[in-house]
């Protein structure tokens, strides 16, 4: 008697059993998250730590006189020079912090053994990135909250500006900061051991994106750089918005600048996983480690 | 029965397992090139915004303002200075702490405490290679940062060696009480990233402490670093030192001491705790 086997799969994806799926995902990723409290302290000291360090040398760049804090308001035209500093370096630690939970979230799952499993279960497998990526956007929310709430009370820093714009500004970011997460957690399942790419990544950002200087300052072929960068955009943008005053027209060429960065690496980071799927399938690659 | 040990150690055996311990790191070290050129650029990274805040600061390339604080405009070698004794801090203060947490990882620190070595030669062994390597990379780091933003000591560089020896050696001592803490927490990530950026931060690391919001200068006053990092720029860059070089020497000496003293005796005391309750395999 001849037995004809079916590789169908029991599984019955679809739109609802995705979005179930996601929302696994997320109450998992959060439920983890919850489990190790030290984070409470992180979240409350390096918002203010890390830009305390830039702040306290401008301090000493400023002079008793405040001679040195004339000339910088000179060439950057801001002259709260706190809130010039706070809007760069949170940048820079949204998008480090972004590359350390997105970037090796599919890695972390292949080093506690449970990557392959998952990836055998019915479920659209882009939705493995795209859960990591709740979780983490409430803790960055509520990290730039305390930020802003820490700089308010300690060193006195007010908007001058626009709040909804400097929201608007944020918003826009998400998908460019985002998208280069997804590129990276595919490079990195690949490349397996990919601490030097980070910190190649958040190197660029600290050295040509202006965190806590004018991108002007930087020599010709350096701000050539810094255009194909959105966190240059993102900075500008949202200094802009929180400490100039800028009315939503000024900030048109930052918005689009960072949709266009956004839509292009949102593409490429999907792009990467789908090739990074085929190639890890071929290869068997997601349970070596 | 007795239970008197086979192995007879005595000096010389002791010098060759630290050269073990010393030669392993090496291996290890340089099987992983690309953290050589890491520990080359991430310096270089770090100082980068701070050269480029600089400039927005200053005038024909020299900081006034930052001259009334530390008696020069150089700004550039000042930061530069304070970031190759940051290596080197971060090597003693923290490396052994840490060696001790990669031990633990690997599953090898149990079977490496069965050695008839002293656990406080162990500990010293693991920062031989690192200091090293700290060394060649601090060297690199300033070469090329030299070319990069400019780098010009001018002053006595045999008296800014020996003035870093006595706060080297002392931190040691608080080496001994990191890796303690470490055997009792076993994980102690957040805190040591933390502390260490803080005390860098306060001991005048990227600035002159004087600079400091007047509450906080009496924190920064307490750590011995701040005389370190003065003393070693009084000397290196003729900056105006907080007291005089030679009191500054003089505190570096005493703290020398009394942390060596006071990190060995808490190191022994954890260490036999965690013998008594047999935690010394769990991490």
């Amino acid at each position: 008697m001849e037995v004809t086997l079916s590789s169908r799969s029991l599984g019955k994806p679809g739109f609802l059993s995705d979005l179930r799926a996601f929302w696994a995902i997320v109450w998992r990723e959060w439920t983890i998250f919850k489990r190790y409290p030290s984070w409470i302290i992180a979240l409350l000291i390096w918002p203010l730590i890390f830009p305390m360090m830039y702040i306290l040398t401008a301090r000493a760049l400023s002079g008793m006189d405040g001679s040195g804090l004339a000339v910088f308001t000179q060439t950057t035209g801001a002259s709260n020079f706190i809130g010039y500093i706070v809007v760069g370096t949170t940048v820079w630690m949204w998008q480090n912090i972004v590359l350390w939970d997105v970037g090796f979230a599919l890695r972390n799952e292949q080093m506690r053994g449970t990557l392959e499993s998952n990836w055998l279960s019915p479920t659209w497998r882009f939705s493995y990135l795209l859960g990591h990526t709740g979780p983490q956007l409430i803790t960055m929310t509520m990290f730039i909250l305390i930020t802003a709430i820490e700089f308010g009370l300690f060193f006195g820093v007010r908007l001058n500006g626009n709040p909804w714009l400097a929201l608007l500004v944020m918003l826009t970011s998400i998908p460019a900061i985002y998208g280069l997460g997804f590129a990276f957690a595919s490079i990195v399942i690949t490349a397996k051991e990919a601490h030097t790419f980070v910190f190649l990544v958040r190197g660029l950002v600290m050295i040509f994106c202006g965190i806590t200087f004018p991108v002007s300052l930087l020599p010709g072929w350096m701000q050539s750089v810094a255009t194909w960068m959105p966190q240059t955009y993102m900075i500008h943008g949202m200094r802009a918005a929180a400490f100039a005053n800028a009315s939503l027209t000024e900030l048109w060429p930052d918005l689009q600048a960072l949709l266009l960065f956004g839509a292009f690496w949102l593409t490429l980071g999907y792009l990467l996983f789908q090739w990074m799927e085929r190639r890890a399938r071929r290869t068997g690659a997601i349970g070596q480690y | 029965m007795e239970t008197t040990t086979l192995s007879q150690p005595t000096f010389a055996t002791q010098l060759r397992a630290l050269f073990v311990i010393a030669k392993k790191d090496w291996k290890v070290f340089w099987r992983y090139p690309l953290n050589a050129i890491s520990h080359v650029f991430q310096p270089i990274i770090w100082v980068t915004p701070v050269y480029f805040m600089g400039k927005a600061f200053s005038t024909n390339g020299q900081a006034l303002g930052f001259a009334q604080y530390s008696g020069t405009g150089d700004y550039m070698s000042y930061v530069l200075l304070g970031t190759a004794l940051s290596n080197f801090i971060l090597t003693v203060f923290w490396g052994m702490g840490f060696a001790l947490k990669e031990d633990m990882d690997a599953g090898v620190l149990e079977s490496n405490w069965l050695t008839p070595v002293s656990r406080l030669h162990i500990l010293v062994g693991r920062t031989l290679t690192s200091l090293l390597t700290t060394t060649i990379t601090s060297i690199i780091m300033l070469i090329i940062a030299a070319a990069l933003f400019g780098f010009r000591p001018t002053g006595n560089v045999i008296a800014a060696i020996l003035t870093a020896i006595p706060m080297l050696v002392g931190l040691y001592g608080f080496g001994f009480a990191f890796a303690a803490i470490v055997l009792m927490m076993r994980e102690a990530n957040t805190m040591v990233d933390v502390s260490s950026f803080l005390v860098q931060g306060f001991s005048g690391a990227n600035f002159p402490v004087k600079s400091l919001p007047y509450w906080l200068i009496p924190v920064s006053l307490m750590l011995p670093l701040t005389y370190g990092f003065d003393a070693v720029r009084g000397w290196l860059l003729q900056t105006s030192t907080l007291l005089p070089i030679n009191v500054e020497v003089a505190i570096l000496i005493i703290f020398m001491f009394v942390m060596l003293w006071f990190g060995a005796w808490i190191f022994n005391r954890v260490e036999r705790k965690v013998r008594r309750l047999g935690t010394l395999g769990q991490h």
